[in-house]
């Protein structure tokens, strides 16, 4: 048995319209992510991101290359049975309530009247609608949200694909959110996680792509995407020309340049840091801490679409 | 395919063209049943009478009613219920719902025929609410058999059929519900004059070739017309003559359906 719950190979996908312009939407992307994992796919608005889970859910068909969900075609409607799906736009129509909307969705993907009388209002339970009484046209954004992450829920699914799926959410709610992410994992549950809320990808997710221009720019752990740039933060009591004086003699080539009472160095080695630090001491002056200095994920991903790669 | 069925007779009747139409067709269900009166003569026989008119026999007066009945609304229904089926159809492929429908496990075909099939039993419901009491009641009265309606309702919704798989088709560019229900209402009204190409096109062309296309057109489209004169002949007793407009409307709705079907599961969106 496979340990791949998605594996995209080399897949392209070209729109072209009669008389408009050919759009090359994704070319060349190539992933897998493994069972039960959460992974997190960013990227520009018009990167590529939602044609790619459109094509990991037989919605788009692919001009070049091959996906697989599950070891299987994702257009092959037993394949996704095993799937649940957030979109980014969801449209409830006007009158379904929960509770209905649900059961059409779970018959949909062949989920039996018996288990989902069982299952739904423990669903509504888990996104936090269980006391909602409303039609689904009263809902707020954030319902919605809650609702379509239910629904896509109800078959329980071995893959999740979601998109954007805070999106409409406070921030207790995106917390919610995040938990139950973390829970489904738990469960041995494979998330396909499309945001642009990059702390939360941080957060949650094991693995993460940035998607640029169409095709995968970067693939990485988030420790990986965060890890330190070289540089350290050392922030001293107070800095006097005595204390420049000392750093300027040390640094040498390296790069150093104070901020108030802070000064980032990036050190030729460790060894070279430690002399510093010596040389500090022996000035003396008080060292109040020293910190490797990290991307954070947002950063290094600006750094990636502006292609001032790390 | 059955739980989109059943959704789509739900979602119908959530939509205001729907409810108007079966309000319409209530209304006229009571109508026919104020104008038509039966008198019950000392010597058992009955004698019908529609509003002002003198009453005449029952074994007469009511094929001759039930035609009225078809010819005043049958058709006139099928132009009416694509208001109400097409939206039915166009829903499906908005965008933000079919994401969600199509990303199931439930084939797109199957997901797109129930709701097809929703649009015929929201057109029959429609006749059947508008035409059958009458017939029901002059069934009961008279005693004489008006179980033709049931025929006639089965053929108007074979030629309703054929007008639903057009909006189909024409449904895919989601381009909205305009098109879908123009393209309907255009074969709805270009078959009766295609039917009597010689009094209508015949005289305005005189070129072989052009009226060797429209002789083609009138062969492959429905015949939404001459399915009416098969129902008519059916509740007049008469015996139908052709079938031809049943088959090749048949023929017609099959091949249009199945394109419409074929082209959706290739889509890609």
């Amino acid at each position: 048995m496979t340990s791949l719950a998605i594996e995209v190979l080399d897949l392209g996908k070209t729109y072209s319209a009669f008389r408009e312009k050919t759009v090359s939407a994704l070319q060349g992307v190539s992933l897998r992510v493994e069972l039960g994992t959460i992974f997190g796919l960013i990227g520009q608005n018009g990167a590529g991101k939602t044609t790619l889970i459109k094509m990991l859910l037989g919605l788009a068909t692919p001009t070049s290359g091959a996906a697989r969900v599950l070891g299987s075609s994702p257009r092959d409607p037993s394949t996704r049975r095993r799937v649940g799906y957030l979109p980014e736009q969801m449209r409830l129509p006007d009158y379904f309530q929960a509770k209905n909307f649900l059961r059409y969705m779970g018959r949909l993907n062949g989920v039996d009247r018996t288990v989902m009388k069982r299952r739904i209002p423990v669903l509504l339970e888990r996104v936090g609608l269980a006391d909602s009484r409303k039609p689904v046209k009263a809902y707020s954004k954030g319902m919605q949200q809650r609702l379509g992450l239910a629904q896509a829920l109800v078959s329980d699914p071995e893959v999740l694909f979601l998109d954007e799926p805070t999106d409409g959410l406070d921030p207790l709610g995106r917390k919610d959110v995040r938990d139950l992410l973390v829970q489904l994992r738990t469960e041995g549950r494979t998330i396909f996680l499309n945001s642009h809320l990059l702390s939360e990808v941080e957060l949650v997710c094991d693995r993460i792509v940035i998607l640029n221009n169409g095709s995968v720019a970067r693939a990485a752990t988030p420790q990986e995407f965060t890890c330190g740039t070289g540089e350290y933060l050392i922030r001293v009591a107070a800095v006097d020309d005595a204390v420049r004086a000392a750093v300027a003699g040390v640094a040498g080539d390296a790069a150093a340049e104070w901020e108030q009472n802070a000064l980032r160095f990036t050190p030729l080695d460790r060894a070279h840091l430690n002399s510093l630090l010596d040389r500090l001491r022996g000035v003396p002056v008080e060292i109040e801490s020293v910190e490797p200095v990290k991307l954070s994920l947002e950063e290094f991903f600006l750094q990636v679409v502006s292609g001032q790669e790390p | 395919m059955f739980a989109t069925y059943l959704n789509s007779l739900h979602e119908s009747m959530s939509r205001r063209v729907a409810l108007v139409l079966f309000g319409v067709a209530i209304l006229i269900a009571i109508m026919f049943n104020v104008v038509v009166h039966v008198r019950t003569l000392p010597d058992g026989a009955t004698m019908l009478a529609v509003g002002a008119q003198p009453p005449a026999p029952s074994a007469i007066a009511v094929p001759s009613m039930l035609e009225s009945i078809l010819r005043a609304t049958g058709s006139l229904w099928m132009l009416l219920a694509i208001f109400a089926a097409a939206p039915l159809l166009t829903a499906t492929l908005e965008k933000g719902w079919l994401e969600l429908v199509f990303s199931k496990g439930t084939a797109r075909w199957s997901i797109f025929l129930g709701r097809y099939l929703a649009g015929l039993t929201l057109y029959s419901l429609m006749f059947a609410v508008a035409m059958l009491p009458v017939a029901l009641r002059l069934w009961w009265m008279t005693g004489i058999g008006t179980w033709q309606m049931g025929v006639a309702l089965l053929i108007q919704t074979f030629g309703f059929a054929a007008l639903l798989a057009v909006a189909a088709l024409v449904t895919l560019p989601q381009k909205g519900v305009a098109l879908p229900v123009i393209a309907a209402a255009a074969i709805w009204l270009l078959t009766p004059s295609l039917a009597m190409r010689q009094e209508t096109f015949y005289r305005i062309f005189s070129s072989h070739f052009v009226r060797g296309i429209i002789d083609w057109a009138y062969r492959i489209l429905p015949k939404c017309s001459e399915l009416e004169d098969l129902c008519v002949s059916f509740v007049q007793g008469r015996t139908v003559t052709s079938w031809w407009p049943v088959w090749s409307t048949g023929a017609f709705t099959l091949i249009v359906l199945g394109l419409t079907l074929s082209l959706l599961n290739r889509k890609s969106f």
